[in-house]
């Protein structure tokens, strides 16, 4: 039993010292050169494989043309940028086990997650609602008493439902092809997710005109970008990325690219929306 | 970099009770996929070794086509491709009632089943053929000869395989969180949504299975003494 006991110490002794290791990520980023970020592969327009095979979308764009010229100009010369795939799970300790660098694909900035990451500046404003089979008796969060929901595993739309409507029937699954699969086959009566990520779900589903989105937003989802904690020198760099982006425009441009009358998924930006991203930079 | 360690996430809040929940969640559905792995073991194991020749045929079909698919597809098999064969109504009331659960319960049972089978008729390939020719020789009928001479016999074999097997049952039983079972690994995932400190809630799940594990195998090892047949398993004195 003593033997088990120390074997049971040294993995406890070997899971805490790992992540521990500290290293300067600019200092990385100089030494490998390159910038690893985990994303996503089924998120469209955010990050996801293309029909072409190619991985592509709005997030990796913000990172290849907005923050990659700012990290190469700290670290003087000229990286690459890779990409791994990450889930809500597995993001964080991505993260802190220095497997990527940077997370760039849907996660939303919350109180919790910041006191273990750091976030960049907010790049994408949505909020939770559901997507339904055109006609459903579901049209907001006030409908869902009794039916089964189906939601993203680790998202922050799971955690509001199970805390303010513990009534409907919850079921999680780990990515959001299987929740939509299980949407499209009735397993539940409809899916919950931030608005944008429904609206691209629904643009790549075999009938998009059997589906709708329904309901106010019930949850705020400001996306950001997210990096180990307390590293100043890369957060500095990835901030200043985004906010040259802002203030030049290329930001803007990038989003009527993927969401624009002819981008991947046309999503028109809210006045709204626009006054909250360019708040963050005094505007 | 700076990961800062809070423990206390482990017991504060609600984590205790869904990790409490995670766990039963993973026995019940270890137990009853078990059961079923071991029906299905015993029944295809002996079926396999008999000398009519379209029974073995059957249990071979069926060892291998379902040990040779990873798990996780049949885990998306019988959540995603069995319920639309049956009627709308009847489908609303399999979803309503944990058809989560039940798939993935015949998801892991079926699956180790086949590899339970293998097991099994590897305990009864090390009896030695005279055994069951006596048998019937002494005027039992082939399923009498299985029931009371073989099977007892193979299944003190196979103790120490079998355990190993019930094992690798018990962890791939967090595959099933794919179908969103709520079992131990999901609830440790739910702890991290909480509180963004996953490194504490997957150490929280690793030791738990790692607990789980050791009480079986030693409780198995003990049942492993106790019907070790003198000469047959050599271990029997050793351990």
């Amino acid at each position: 039993m003593t033997r088990i006991l120390a074997l049971v110490l040294t993995l406890a002794v070997a899971l805490t010292a790992t992540p521990a290791l500290a290293q300067d990520t600019l200092e990385k980023i100089r030494s490998t050169g390159a910038l690893t970020i985990g994303t996503r592969t089924g998120s469209p327009p955010f990050a996801y494989v293309n029909k072409n095979n190619e991985w592509v979308g709005f997030s990796i764009d913000l990172v290849e043309q907005l923050i990659k010229p700012e990290v190469e100009k700290a670290v003087g010369k000229a990286i690459k940028v890779e990409k791994k795939e990450s889930t809500p799970p597995t993001r964080i300790p991505l993260l802190s086990s220095n497997s990527v660098d940077l997370i760039a694909g849907t996660m939303t900035d919350t109180p919790q997650r910041r006191e273990t990451v750091d976030f960049s500046l907010t790049f994408f404003y949505t909020g939770a609602q559901f997507l339904v089979k055109k006609g459903s008796p579901i049209k907001g969060v006030n409908d869902i008493a009794g039916k089964r929901i189906a939601s993203q595993q680790a998202s922050t739309n799971a955690k509001i439902l199970r805390e303010k409507y513990p009534q409907a029937q919850l079921r999680e699954f780990p990515d959001q092809p299987a929740a939509f699969q299980a949407l499209l086959q009735g397993q539940v009566d409809a899916f919950t997710n931030d608005g944008i990520q429904l609206a691209g779900l629904k643009s790549k589903a075999p009938n998009p005109g059997d589906w709708e989105i329904v309901g106010d937003f019930y949850s705020e989802e400001p996306y950001g970008m997210a990096m180990r904690k307390g590293d100043a020198k890369f957060k500095a760099a990835v901030d200043a990325g985004l906010k040259k982006g802002f203030e030049s425009g290329k930001y803007f441009e990038i989003y009527d690219k993927w969401f624009g009358p002819k981008g991947e998924l046309p999503y028109p930006m809210t006045p709204q929306v626009k006054a909250y991203l360019l708040k963050q930079i005094g505007k | 970099m700076n990961y800062t360690f809070k423990w206390s996430v482990l017991w504060s809040g609600q984590s205790g009770q869904w990790l409490l929940q995670g766990l039963v969640t993973t026995l019940e559905l270890s137990a009853l996929a078990w059961v079923l792995a071991v029906a299905l073991g015993i029944l295809s194991g002996a079926l396999r070794t008999v000398p009519f020749r379209p029974l073995r045929w059957g249990a071979t079909f069926y060892v291998e086509f379902f040990r040779n698919v990873p798990l996780l597809v049949w885990m998306f098999f019988w959540y995603f491709g069995v319920p639309p064969l049956l009627p709308r109504v009847a489908q609303d009331w399999v979803f309503n009632h944990g058809a989560e659960f039940w798939a993935g319960t015949i998801a892991l049972g079926v699956y180790h089943g086949a590899r339970m089978s293998e097991v099994i008729r590897s305990g009864i390939g090390a009896i030695p053929r005279t055994q069951f020719e006596a048998s019937v020789a002494m005027g039992l009928t082939t399923f009498q000869a299985y029931r009371l001479v073989i099977l007892p016999v193979a299944l003190r074999l196979i103790v120490p395989p079998g355990t190993n097997e019930s094992l690798n049952l018990l962890k791939n039983s967090s595959v099933a969180l794919t179908i969103s079972v709520a079992e131990l690994t999901f609830q440790t995932r739910q702890i991290e949504t909480y509180t963004a400190k996953a490194i504490e809630a997957l150490t929280a799940g690793t030791l738990i299975y790692l607990v789980l594990c050791l009480s079986i195998a030693t409780i198995m090892a003990r049942v492993e003494r106790h019907y070790a047949i003198p000469g047959l398993i050599s271990r029997a004195k050793a351990g």
